[in-house]
């Protein structure tokens, strides 16, 4: 909530003018039964038409000047609600960009995607409402027992019984039914499992001829969301029946003590009607306030999780903006790495240094490693033990700007954003020419994918790059890091898309790169990294070996298995 | 003529409830007609009420224990409404989901390949409530309305015609203000949800690819970007919440000048008439009326909105039902089959403008290992789904121990193959479910041994609970490669004859695929079986390759003879080992 009331502040005007207008309009309605009862009893009883006139001018008067008040205060409702849930929004999609990897895994993308779109539509719904109506409706409520009271004390106490009694059963039934509600969320969610997977999974299931057990798995599931549909119906409609009938009952003992009253003389008709009529105003808004309370909950929780993504610990950025002429591109000094939530280290140990020219194959089985390692070279997750020097300077010293411009990485998961291909290119380096661009294409083996559309590089690219196989893809990708003619370059796995004679076209194209950078090639294929200058071989997060292609199948006995099984012993 | 057919069905749905409508509607009239006949009682008891000493006891005595009875029964009628409406709704919505997911399990694959399962998920799920929701829940409350406003102008006829006039010609103006406004703010919320979409599409977007942009620097142009759309967004949200919140003060403002005008003439009647043709009382109940007059209008505008929707809900679940369905199984039961599969000059494309496979032939005999090569896109995935009968051949035979795979039933040809797919699917389940899936009467021994067939074991026993850990959907937690293996011990689970693997171990390092082999030649010896696979290391050792290329089988042969040839196979083959 913390930070929904720090936007708010920036609608100070706003935050206070909304509700203050509401209340307005609320008094001026509370008024209504009061002219009525004046109209009955001077109007009507002094025959005074002039009177009763003035008295139902005055009654159109109130309306009028509630019209003005309540459209004023949703105007300022309004305008503090997208206002703020505007500057709340741009505040943590800001505050996304500055988190690290480790936070990112941790908080999970899906759930940002949710606290960007869903919640804060909810927060902005919450704001509107509450500006709206959290005053409204217990100033009514109350205002009418007050004026009740004013109108006679006695009769008032009705009011005092009645509106408690009504609070338990509208709010009683309204709790009883939120719980009731995530049950039939959850009976729901699991009837739409069945849908999803028999969607999903239709092969896998009709090749093993289970399309009768699922219905009737379905039919399980679908009959016990209706059987809890039912029951939460049957204790949700209780409210409405139990209300009025209280409602009711409240209005026969109004009506008896007013007789009494009135037949005592302290009592008359016209008060004997107002106090009827602010009765009929409560049930209105206590059923107004329960919806407004489940509402803003709602809000609330989302507000909060809002919260928790804004409390998260940001990126630090080192303050080294230059590096010296070291020989090697890239050391790493006994480099250990356990993730957060992980048990065991994934990396233990790895020592090695590449010079500025060469060419780094990494090769190992699933999980051993290989994309840890390169990750620790731009920084993106820190090193638990050890060092990992970029031309001699301690990695977590060096600026994000500085190692953004030195190191070009190939993600493992080759994504392109929508918009052109020219503006894909552009994110390596904004200032490329079409010439650098092309140039780029050729070595990514990607100028032919160019070249085939009508556009070229104002070729449209969907999100995800739905409308390019993952072969294209990878290969623009690679054309993307390209771009940046950066020191040092990474490619994760990046070519496992493509057939061998494009990779092995690929490869040739990256060891005649004019600004010859450090590259490491991480790769479950030994054809990928043989000719690389050394190869690293990872195995459970160690290193298991270290040499050229003829070293290791000689003195590394895991990357020959790995090159055997690949070749079949073809060697 | 199309409504008229959507109507039809839907009454065929809500036929079996049609004796509860009655009841409800015969319950709605009651309540309708105490609550109406409440405020006149209270009128009645005001005008017994005259004064000091003027206060008639033995008269106001029955009206209020009237007024109580007439509550507690208008009461009941309304929880009984409710109660036999609910009854109705969701049996309704019931019958229907479950015909549309029968209808589901009836569907060629085509259909469910060429749409997007949210969409059908949506029917299915959401469509069906909203059905309910505004045709059964919308009926009582548009006869409730009809009733309620017909009868308080009955009530107001019956105590006064000239007050009537006033609430008739005034309250539609109430109405109108509320359409005027839904009308213009409609291109206001179009325009919220637009920009809105088009946010939620580039936070998606930029948030799924978070750490490229990270990586690429691009922070600070992603914020630029976001913030233009944003501010797009406020200002539309703005204007669309601002206006359309005017239409609560507004329609309030006009009921507040009925109630005005109501006390108006009422009033002058009184004093015209000196009490005698309009009491007191009946001006506090004609204020009641007023009061409520305009409720039963919003409620039955509110109604038809639902209505169309409802229906055009229906017609979608309705089209749903209509697809034609997978063709006619064939008759005869395909016993434990010996593994001949004969592919007789079979053709076959998705898209009947673009040839896909043409006048495949292939024999195969019983026992021999088909590896299936090419380029991605060359028709290996359509050649399975062929054999499997996922779909239909437009010309040609496929036939397994000599019948043709048309004649036999899908349930029977199925049991005979064992199939590992390129895409894995796992269930939402325990991990020994999703072994047993296609055994489900398997004993934990038998799991287990069929998980270590398949290299499953070892990371099985460190999940949190081992096999009895539990799944989300899809896999939940797993690596592609862990699910993989998951899939290959239900086939070690079933050991049928016939074997399809598609593609089964790309996402495994060679290694691991290595160690699956083993078990897979273990699992296929002496079986038919089917493989299409990237690597041609695994493919090898096949008895017969068939390299594919744009639809056709361009070479067939075995890995000796297909080198010898220096063909396509080779080519590949060689770029591989370079």
């Amino acid at each position: 909530m913390k930070s929904v009331f720090y936007q708010l502040k920036f609608y100070k005007k706003e935050s206070i003018l909304g509700p203050l207008f509401k209340l307005s309009e609320a008094s001026f309605e509370l008024f209504v039964p009061l002219v009525v009862a004046k109209i009955i009893d001077v109007g009507i009883k002094n025959s005074d038409r002039e009177y009763t006139v003035k008295m139902c001018l005055a009654l159109a008067g109130l309306a009028a000047a509630g019209l003005i008040c309540s459209v004023t205060a949703q105007y300022f409702a309004a305008r503090a609600a997208t206002g703020c849930t505007a500057r709340l929004s741009r505040t943590l999609f800001e505050k996304i960009q500055k988190l690290d990897f480790p936070t990112l895994d941790k908080a999970g993308i899906s759930t940002l995607i949710t606290r960007m779109t869903g919640d804060i539509s909810q927060v902005q719904t919450g704001v509107n409402l509450t500006l709206r109506l959290l005053l409204r409706s217990p100033f009514v409520v109350f205002g009418a027992m007050l004026m009740a009271f004013t109108v006679d004390v006695k009769s008032a106490l009705i009011f005092a019984v009645a509106i408690p009694l009504l609070s338990v059963a509208v709010f009683g039934v309204m709790l009883r039914c939120i719980s009731l509600y995530k049950k039939v969320q959850g009976s729901l969610d699991r009837v739409t499992l069945s849908v999803r997977e028999n969607l999903s999974g239709v092969r896998v299931l009709r090749a093993f001829n289970k399309q009768e057990e699922q219905t009737a798995v379905f039919d399980e599931r679908n009959s016990a969301l209706t059987a809890i549909q039912i029951f939460t119906g049957r204790i949700s409609s209780v409210m409405n029946p139990v209300t009025f009938v209280m409602i009711n009952a409240a209005a026969i003992c109004l009506l008896y003590t007013g007789a009494v009253r009135v037949d005592t003389g302290r009592l008359q008709t016209g008060e004997v009607v107002a106090l009827y009529n602010y009765m009929s105003q409560i049930l209105v808004e206590l059923v107004k306030l329960a919806n407004l309370i489940i509402n803003i909950t709602k809000s609330a929780a989302s507000a909060n999780r809002i919260d928790a993504i804004l409390r998260l610990p940001e990126q630090e950025n080192g303050t080294v903006e230059s590096l010296s002429d070291s020989e090697n591109a890239v050391c790493f000094n006994n480099v250990s790495l356990q993730y957060d939530t992980a048990a065991a280290q994934s990396l233990s140990d790895i020592s090695f240094c590449v010079k500025r020219d060469q060419t780094v194959g990494i090769i190992g089985a699933t999980g051993s490693g290989k994309t840890s390692l390169v990750n620790l070279i731009p920084g993106f997750y820190k090193a638990t033990n050890g060092e990992v020097l970029l031309f001699g300077e301690n990695v977590n010293n060096i600026s994000r700007a500085l190692l953004n411009e030195k190191i070009a990485v190939v993600p493992q998961h080759a994504l392109l954003f929508r918009g052109t291909v020219r503006e894909n290119l552009l994110w390596g380096n904004k200032n490329a020419a079409d010439e650098e661009l092309y140039a780029a294409l050729r070595a990514a083996q990607a100028e032919d994918i160019i070249l085939s559309k009508e556009n070229g590089l104002d070729f449209m690219i969907e999100q995800g790059g739905k409308n390019l196989s993952g072969g294209q893809r990878q290969r623009l990708t690679i054309a993307r890091a390209l771009v940046k003619k950066a020191e040092i370059m990474i490619l994760d796995d990046s070519a496992s898309a493509l057939d061998f004679v494009t990779e092995s076209k690929l490869r040739k194209a990256l060891s005649e790169l004019e600004n010859s950078p450090a590259v490491f090639i991480v790769s479950q294929r030994t054809s990928s990294i043989r000719h690389a200058d050394f190869i690293i071989v990872l195995d459970d997060g160690k290193c298991i070996g270290q040499g050229t292609h003829d070293e290791l199948l000689s003195a590394c006995p895991v990357y020959r298995e790995i090159h055997e099984t690949q070749f079949g012993g073809a060697v | 003529m199309k409504e008229k057919a959507t109507g039809k069905r839907i009454l065929s749905y809500i036929r079996p409830y049609f004796p509860l409508f009655a009841v409800c509607i015969l319950l709605s009239a009651v309540d309708v007609a105490l609550s109406l006949a409440i405020p006149i009682k209270v009128g009645n008891a005001i005008d017994l009420t005259v004064g000091k000493g003027q206060v008639d006891f033995t008269g106001i005595m029955p009206i209020l224990r009237d007024i109580l009875l007439m509550a507690v029964c208008a009461g009941a009628a309304q929880w009984l409404v409710s109660l036999l409406n609910n009854r109705a709704a969701f049996g309704t919505v019931k019958k229907l989901r479950t015909d549309a997911f029968k209808k589901l399990q009836r569907l060629p694959l085509s259909y469910l390949d060429s749409h997007p399962s949210g969409e059908t998920v949506s029917r299915i799920v959401a469509d069906a409530d909203r059905f309910s929701d505004g045709l059964l829940l919308g009926f009582t409350r548009l006869f409730t309305g009809f009733a309620t406003i017909i009868g308080t102008l009955g009530f107001m006829l019956r105590l006064h015609k000239g007050i009537t006039l006033v609430v008739v010609l005034l309250t539609p103006v109430s109405v109108f203000a509320a359409r005027y406004i839904a009308k213009h703010t409609y291109s206001m919320f179009s325009l919220q949800s637009k920009t809105r979409g088009e946010q939620t599409a580039f936070i998606d977007e930029m948030l799924t690819g978070q750490k490229v942009v990270k990586a690429f620097g691009r922070e600070k142009p992603s914020i630029e970007k976001f913030d233009e759309i944003n501010g797009k967004l406020q200002k539309s949200s703005l204007k669309a919440i601002f206006y359309s919140s005017l239409t609560n003060p507004c329609t309030r403002f006009v009921n507040s000048l009925v109630y005005a005008g109501v006390a108006l003439c009422g009033a002058l009647l009184v004093l015209s008439t000196g009490g005698k043709a309009v009491s007191v009382g009946m001006l506090t109940c004609f204020l009641s009326y007023a009061n409520q007059y305009t409720k039963p209008f919003n409620e039955i505008s509110g109604v038809f909105t639902e209505f169309q929707n409802a229906v055009a809900c229906a017609e979608r679940i309705f089209s749903l039902l209509d697809e034609k369905e997978q063709t006619a199984d064939g008759e005869k039961t395909l016993e434990r089959a010996s593994g001949r599969v004969c592919i007789d000059n079979v053709s076959f494309s998705y898209d009947k403008s673009k040839r896909l496979l043409e006048s495949i032939t292939v024999d195969v005999q019983s026992g021999q290992h088909i590896a299936i090569v090419g380029p991605t896109g060359c028709g290996k995935t359509t050649l399975i789904n062929l054999l499997m009968r996922f779909y239909d051949a437009d010309e040609g035979t496929v036939s397994v121990d000599g019948s043709s795979i048309k004649t036999l039933t899908r349930k029977s040809l199925r049991e005979n193959y064992g199939m590992v797919l390129q895409d894995t699917w796992l269930m939402c389940g325990t991990v020994k479910d999703n072994i047993a899936l296609g055994n489900p009467g398997a004993t934990e021994d038998e799991i287990i041994r069929a998980a270590k067939a398949a290299y499953a074991h070892p990371f099985i026993t460190r999940l949190p609970d081992g096999y009895n850990t539990v799944l989300g959907e899809n896999g939940g937690g797993l690596s592609e490669g862990q699910k993989q293996l998951i899939c290959i011990a239900r086939i070690m689970l079933r050991l049928p004859p016939m074997l399809i693997l598609d593609e089964a171990t790309s996402s495994i390092d060679t290694r691991t695929e290595q160690q699956i082999q083993h078990g897979f030649s273990r699992l296929m010896a002496g079986k038919t079986a089917f493989i299409v696979a990237h690597r041609l290391s695994t493919v090898k050792n096949a008895d017969l390759i068939l390299v594919m290329k744009d639809g056709n089988i361009v070479e067939q042969g075995n890995h000796e003879s297909l080198m010898q040839r220096k063909g396509f196979y080779y080519e590949l083959w060689n770029a591989q080992v370079q």
